[in-house]
């Protein structure tokens, strides 16, 4: 037992314990103590991640060495460790890049709240990647739940009390379907342990029994975590609490929390049921169905949005479908697709959210496409890391959306009868995709006369002006460019952490 | 010498044209002087390497797995580059002239000139998802050369071309993930890479597959149903629609069909397949349909890009033949067809550019005031016509030739579309060159009277043109067989 | 080195280039100066217009007796450089070349001495003659070529460089009429390249061989498409010979165009047709792999409704130079008859009627030059009584018109003769009785349209006398010597063929018996 395999278990702790702490703090102290912790837990899963990549296997930790199925176990492996790292760079990038709005939109008074609630959410989100009890994951699920309603109300306006009340109903129903699921299958197996689970559903699978109860558990936690992750038709929570919140949140909401319960349900697939048994119920293709639905029918409303935040929101659900497709095409080659998306696609929806701030800071802080015409010249740096996160949205070589989208399409080739679908779907959605991005790229370098400027009472915005967002900004742009160019080893990293994971 | 030029010439502009806005230039002749030698030193390194042909390839990086960015060179690549590395030099020296009243010129020969590079880039490309990288760069670094005017005609007219190329591109991307799954390697191999083994019984999959890819990439190509973007980026200044829509970007689009058929699918499969005649059909109409169109149309520049939709149909006709000789044909056509466009539309930009003209009604008298401009627009017209002792009657024999000799009686419907397109041309070239000369005896020359031949920076690339018109339709032995052998190593 | 039997294309073509790049460069002087007068400049002065003249002049008669030199010195080839591959620039001389050579050298010169003084009054001299050499020369080139893509080479050429002569004074109906003279030219043109691309796959060779050159074995299972290939020829060349259903660039051409211009449009270039349809059946096809089919049928019916049709159009039209377009159209049809029947009779007959049509419709062209000329009449009706002023050009013009119609001992009975045996023998069914018939029919008509000029010119009536009186023709008399010789040559010829045919006959009947 090495010390820096404590470092998950203390990486949950510490986020947990530091909300708490944040509450009795004033604003600035409790953003500086965010920061530092989400940069130490950032180092740490670091650490973790190199040891577990050394070690080249799994390991479990008891909290309190009492073994299962007593104790609770967290599991680590290459997958859980390298997401958790991608997660607390993102949500630190998200952070620094929402500090301005932050102290602009949120009452003084509030300001240490949100870093409580930003610190649960972290604190759950690890806790939902790490643990390897079903129940544990239940009880994060709906702490991560209540933070981020937090996180949506925050902004005291009306649309965001609204929005966060839908998001409330909508995720509540999800976790209670989630709740249902986990007790079927405690009925069926006597355990919450995953991997304990697991054994007993295989024994289940291959005698034949229980055949129905496991099909519709499995369904429930689908559904659940489906709605709760805003996969198409469950998304109409999604864009007016994306849309109208305070920009940290929204980037973290739509980079993370989905992405949170999407790796839960992978967890689910992997852990809890074993895949063979997923692939051969029809529940994948329930899944792919959806996903494409959603690849479609998000990019269409995002088309017809005339809101850039709401618009980058349904273009959430695009992306949403895409992750779901590559479940539902029941095949490793399509799981790691969709692991890669969870990743590309959080690093390059809260760039886009970031930088559509940064746009609309310089349109007098209007979101209407209208006031936006010219805006890439006022502020250069949004300007061009909205073109970056939008050309890996259509999928442009050298971003981090074209290897997602080449490997979603390999994976399809794989499996004969979806090919086409998925690569039509592909196809329909990346110009779909181009219409909505393209034009607003294009709006933000459509020239506007000085005077319309002036008379409108728009500003330049200099790099300067607004440090930690053009550093977040820089950072995620090259982040996206990692993504993009140097992917063989990422993807390399998820494959053997995907072997790890059964 | 080693492969390693082929990096240089495709990043020598990329890396040098990059920067052009941020560099302190005193006056604009420095500018001039700068991009002019970036592009020609890319020219000259370019001939040397295309005198020279560097065996094996060199890989600039690697994005996944096996797949890498690489890139050799090889005989369709060599005509490709050769046409782009001997026509940009040319256009350059067009476009300091032209560009004067147009503005903004620091950012349009930043893009200018990266465009150079990326298309080169196309051209050497060794595997399909480089070429597929490339394919998508062009579509983006030439997105500001459309938007140049940044009035409100060009910025839909970017955005059509955006919506156009990344949706082509998207569909083209199906076929790159088909040849990487299916194909024993993505490297470009004469014949093709399916791997008959890995196909089974799926047939029919990959005719589907192929027609999305052959239509994904004809995009840029301006293939029938896809061809509305092409005039209307017509907006964008003239050496941009001379160079870039003429030639470069679209004859990319055409090159990419090439590659995509005869080095990747490989025409055993597919000739006599539906999928053949589907796409066979399509370049057919298209012929006439870019014609017709181009006879209806009365803004000069949109009636070039009309015909340009309608000649790139004769190259990808040649292409849908699926044999030796109509690649054969479809390369010289290419070729001279990249001669001849360029060069009306070089007329047309020095027409537009003294005379701020646009529409075909207005040059009346013309001849008799830009006499050499017009002769040359006359000579361009006949040689786009088909007019034999011009280089555009070679291609058209080619391509016919090919058509016969495929015995595909769709091919015969093709040869007619030819002619008739040819007729369609007569109509719309001519008639531009009778008004220009005969405007009538009541006509008063007085309204044009400050109407003039441009100075030697136009003329010079318009006469270099022109001889090459005549030399390569009556000696066009030395090229047609060097296409010939490049083309023999399919079957 | 038989290099020199192209001295005939290259010196016209040269010095025509040279005339179109002064004339031109005059009007960029006169536009330059910012004058702004109507372009058309009259101003050419005396000794100007002389030494252009006399530049023409000689040019023509040089090049004209280096052609029928080079045409009588026996069977010549020459390569000049490669197309493509195996595709070369060829010329050879034979039989065919000669006869067309020596007719369309006779006619130019005699039209271009003519034009001298008839240009004067359209203007822009240097620019008529200059294309005139440059046809000329395209023209000598076309009767020299040695196989079927030099052919189309300069049949394409031929279209391009003498559509100006058509839009030669620039006026709307001038412009409209050469855009639907190069609009029918080129769609003919094109067609005929469409059946070459087959005939080059199918042939051992395009070069002109008596019999064709078709390979059997590779045409065996592909007859339809050939025949389909040929027939897109015989059409489309047909466009050039004013055949159905492409003739109705003539009409519209021949009334704006500059008389000399008619004259050598419809005696000599509307042969061009003629010549590439006969090129193509009798030295690349062979008559014996369209005889008995389709085709060979309705290209006979299609000539033989042009036949018809041609003259009753003719007959109806009231615009002399425009019932003159229509009788070309009936007559070239009767050429294109003769071919269509594949027999050397109607072969001989066809090759007959060539040299004379192009004599006797030149003649009638000039004539009705002469009328606009002297007294501006372009409709018939206004000709009344004209042979009481210009007796001299009336009586050649009745001379010629009687050639046409077919009356002997003038020419055009001769071949019209051959033309009708032609028919009779041939074994072609029905058409082998309907066709003579059909020829006899559109004679009559021929006499109808043409003979009314000579007898109301000669007798006008009491009432157009008085008429006359009135529309002050009083000044009118016979034109200048140079036109008047031309002329007199010409239709003096028209009928002295007829009456000593036989050195003709014979050596065309030697040709068609080497060639079937």
């Amino acid at each position: 037992m090495q010390f820096v395999q404590n470092f998950p278990f203390i990486t949950i702790i510490l986020s947990l314990f530091s909300g708490p702490l944040s509450s009795i703090l004033d604003g600035k102290k409790a953003k500086k103590i965010n920061l530092a912790v989400i940069t130490v837990i950032a180092l740490m899963s670091c650490a973790v991640l190199g040891f577990v990549i050394r070690s080249g296997a799994p390991y479990v930790y008891m909290m309190g060495h009492f073994p299962a199925p007593w104790g609770n176990e967290i599991r680590v492996g290459v997958l859980e460790a390298s997401m958790a790292v991608i997660f607390c760079i993102i949500m630190l990038l998200c952070m620094l890049g929402g500090v301005y709005e932050r102290e602009e939109e949120l009452e003084e008074t509030k300001q240490n709240l949100y870093y409580v609630m930003v610190n649960l959410l972290l604190c759950s989100l690890l806790a939902l990647i790490y643990t390897n009890d079903l129940f544990t994951a239940y009880v994060f699920v709906e702490i991560n739940t209540i933070s981020a309603c937090g996180l949506i109300m925050i902004r005291q306006n009306g649309r965001t009390l609204e929005a966060a009340t839908r998001y409330m109903i909508m995720s509540l129903l999800g976790s209670g379907l989630l709740l249902l699921g986990i007790c079927f299958l405690y009925d069926l197996t006597g355990h919450l342990l995953m991997s304990n689970i697991q054994e007993q559903v295989a024994i289940l699978h291959q005698t034949g029994m229980y055949n129905i109860p496991l099909l519709v558990s499995l369904g429930l936690m689908s559904v659940g975590l489906a709605i709760k992750s805003a996969l198409f038709p469950f998304h109409s929570w999604l864009p007016d609490a994306y849309g109208y919140s305070t920009l940290s949140s929204a980037a973290i909401l739509s980079s993370l929390v989905s992405k949170g319960y999407i790796f839960l349900l992978a967890k689910i697939f992997y852990r809890v049921v074993g895949f063979d048994m997923v692939r051969d119920s029809k529940v994948v293709n329930v899944l792919f169905v959806f996903g494409i639905a959603g690849m479609i029918m998000g990019s269409v409303s995002a088309i017809q949005e005339n809101n850039i935040r709401r618009m980058i929101a349904y273009s959430s659900v695009a992306q949403i479908g895409y992750i779901y497709m590559g479940f539902g095409l029941g095949t490793t080659a399509g799981v790691i697709a969709s692991i890669y998306h969870i990743v590309s696609h959080a690093a390059t929806k809260s760039l886009l959210f970031v930088a559509a701030s940064g746009i609309t800071d310089a349109s007098g802080d209007s979101t209407r496409f209208q006031d936006l015409t010219g805006a890439g010249y006022r502020n250069k740096l949004a300007g061009v890391a909205f073109t970056v996160g939008s050309l890996s949205m259509v999928g442009i070589p050298m971003f981090s959306g074209f290897i997602s989208k080449l490997l979603f399409a390999q994976a399809g080739m794989e499996s004969s009868h979806k090919l086409l679908l998925t690569l039509i779907a592909l196809a329909i959605s990346t110009i779909l995709n181009a219409l909505y991005f393209m034009k607003t790229v294009i709006r933000i370098y459509t020239p506007v006369s000085r005077a319309a400027i002036r008379k409108k009472g728009f500003r330049n915005i200099t790099m300067k002006e607004n440090k930690q967002k053009s550093a977040a900004l820089v950072c995620f742009i090259i982040l996206n460019l990692i993504l993009g160019l140097c992917s063989e080893p990422i993807i390399a990293l998820f494959r053997s952490g995907l072997e790890m994971f059964s | 010498m080693n492969a390693g030029i082929m990096v240089a010439v495709i990043l020598l502009p990329i890396i040098f044209g990059a920067p052009i806005p941020l560099l302190p230039f005193k006056t604009r002749k420095q500018m001039a002087v700068y991009v002019e030698s970036i592009v020609l030193i890319t020219s000259i390194l370019a001939w040397m390497m295309l005198f020279s042909q560097p065996e094996g390839s060199f890989i600039l990086f690697r994005f996944t797995g096996n797949l890498s960015v690489s890139f050799r060179l090889d005989g369709l690549g060599t005509v490709f580059a050769g046409i782009v590395s001997v026509l940009w030099p040319l256009a350059t020296l067009y476009s300091f002239e032209y560009m004067k009243h147009e503005g903004h010129e620091k950012y349009f020969f930043m893009f200018y000139v990266i465009t150079y590079g990326v298309t080169l880039g196309i051209a050497l490309a060794e595997d399909i998802l480089t070429m597929y990288f490339f394919y998508e760069m062009l579509g983006l670094v030439t997105l500001p050369l459309i938007m140049h005017t940044l009035t409100r005609e060009a910025i839909l007219a970017s955005r059509t071309y955006l919506y156009y190329s990344l949706g082509g591109a998207a569909f083209a991307f199906i076929g790159m993930i088909f040849i990487l799954t299916y194909g024993t390697t993505s490297v470009f191999t004469p014949g093709g890479v399916i791997d008959l083994a890995r196909l089974g019984d799926k047939k029919d999959f990959l005719l589907v597959i192929y027609v999305f890819c052959f239509c994904g990439f004809s995009v840029k190509a301006a293939m029938f149903p896809f061809s509305s973007w092409l005039p209307k980026a017509g907006v964008a200044p003239t050496p941009v629609t001379a160079l870039l829509h003429a030639v470069a970007v679209v004859k990319a689009g055409a090159f990419t069909v090439m590659r995509v058929t005869y080095y990747s699918f490989g025409t055993e499969l597919l000739r006599g397949s539906w999928a053949q005649t589907v796409v066979l059909g399509l370049t057919v109409f298209t012929i006439v349909y870019g014609c017709s169109r181009a006879l209806k149309e009365t803004h000069l520049k949109r009636r070039l890009a009309w015909s340009t939709v309608s000649n790139l149909s004769y190259i990808l006709f040649g292409v849908a033949l699926m044999t030796p000789l109509g690649f054969v044909g479809a390369m010289s056509h290419m070729i001279f067809h990249a001669v001849m466009k360029i060069c009306s539309f070089f007329c047309a930009g020095a027409v537009i550019y003294k005379s701020g003209r646009n529409y075909i009604h207005e040059l009346r008298g013309f001849g008799r005031r830009m006499p050499k401009v017009f002769v040359i627009f006359t000579i361009s017209g006949m040689a786009l016509m088909g007019v034999p002792g011009l280089c555009g009657f070679i291609s058209k024999w080619n391509l016919a030739k090919a058509a016969v000799q495929s015995e595909n009686p769709l091919a015969y419907v093709g040869i007619a579309a030819l002619l008739v397109s040819a007729i369609l041309t007569a109509l719309y070239m001519l008639t531009i060159s009778v008004r220009a000369f005969f405007p009538g005896r009541d006509f008063d020359y007085g309204t044009i009277s400050d109407v003039e031949d441009p100075n030697w920076m136009m003329m010079l690339p318009l006469v270099i043109f022109v001889i090459a018109m005549f030399v390569f339709g009556l000696h066009s032995e030395p090229i047609v067989a060097a296409l010939e052998s490049i083309a023999s190593i399919m079957n | 080195m038989n290099g020199w039997i192209l001295l005939p294309v290259i010196l016209p073509v040269l010095s025509g280039i040279f005339l179109l790049l002064t004339s031109f460069r005059e009007h960029l002087g006169k536009t330059g100066s910012g004058s702004g007068l109507s372009a058309v400049g009259n101003g050419m002065d005396e000794p100007e217009r002389h030494r252009l003249h006399l530049l023409t002049c000689t040019v023509l008669v040089i090049s004209a007796i280096l052609a029928v030199t080079a045409a009588f010195s026996g069977e010549k080839s020459v390569t000049l450089f490669y197309l493509m591959k195996d595709i070369p620039i060829y010329f050879h001389i034979d039989g065919i070349s000669r006869i067309f050579v020596t007719f369309t050298s006779l006619v130019w010169v005699a039209v271009g001495i003519y034009a001298f003084v008839y240009m004067k009054h359209e203007g822009e001299e240097k620019r008529f003659f200059g294309f005139y050499l440059l046809v000329y020369g395209v023209l000598v080139a076309l009767d020299f070529a040695g196989n079927l893509v030099t052919l189309y080479f300069f049949y394409e050429l031929m279209t391009l460089t003498s559509a100006p002569m058509v839009l030669h004074n620039g006026s709307r109906e001038a412009i409209m009429a050469a855009l639907k003279y190069l609009f029918y030219s080129l769609c003919g043109a094109y067609m005929g390249l469409f059946g070459m691309f087959f005939l080059y796959r199918y042939c051992d060779t395009l070069t002109f061989m008596p019999g064709g050159t078709l390979n059997p074995a590779l045409a065996q299972d592909h007859r339809t498409i050939l025949l389909i290939a040929v027939f897109a020829m015989l059409v489309g060349f047909g466009a050039k010979a004013g055949m159905l259903p492409l003739h109705a660039w003539l009409p519209a051409a021949h009334p704006v165009a500059p008389s000399p211009a008619s004259a050598v449009f419809s005696g000599i270039v509307v042969k061009g047709g003629v010549l590439a349809a006969l090129r193509t059946v009798y030295y690349v096809v062979g008559p014996d792999f369209i005889r008995g089919t389709w085709v060979q049928t309705t290209w006979m019916v299609l000539a033989l409704i042009t036949v018809f049709m041609g003259s009753m159009l003719a007959y109806r039209e009231p615009v002399f130079k425009k019932r003159l377009a229509y009788s070309t159209v009936s007559q070239i049809s009767y050429i294109l008859f003769g071919l269509s029947l594949l027999t050397p009779t109607g072969m001989t007959g066809a090759l007959l009627h060539t040299v004379f049509h192009a004599i006797i419709k030149s003649t009638l062209f000039l004539t009705a030059g002469v009328f606009i000329f002297e007294c501006g009449k372009t409709r018939v009706e206004e000709l009344h009584g004209i042979g009481k002023r210009m007796p001299k050009t009336l009586w050649c013009y009745t001379f010629a018109s009687l050639a046409l119609v077919g009356i002997p001992p003038a020419s055009g009975f001769v071949s019209k003769w051959y033309l009708a045996q032609g028919a009779l023998g041939a074994d072609v069914g029905v058409f082998g009785w309907l066709g003579p018939a059909v020829l006899l029919i559109s004679a009559l008509l021929t006499a109808g349209y043409l003979l009314p000029v000579t007898m109301k010119g000669f007798f006008p009536g009491k009432e157009a006398g008085d008429a006359e009186v009135h529309s002050g023709t009083e000044a009118v008399k016979e034109p200048s010597a140079k036109m008047l010789v031309p002329l007199a040559v010409l239709a003096a010829l028209s009928v002295i063929l007829g009456i000593l045919p036989n050195p003709l006959i014979n050596y065309i009947s030697q040709l068609v018996s080497g060639l079937m």
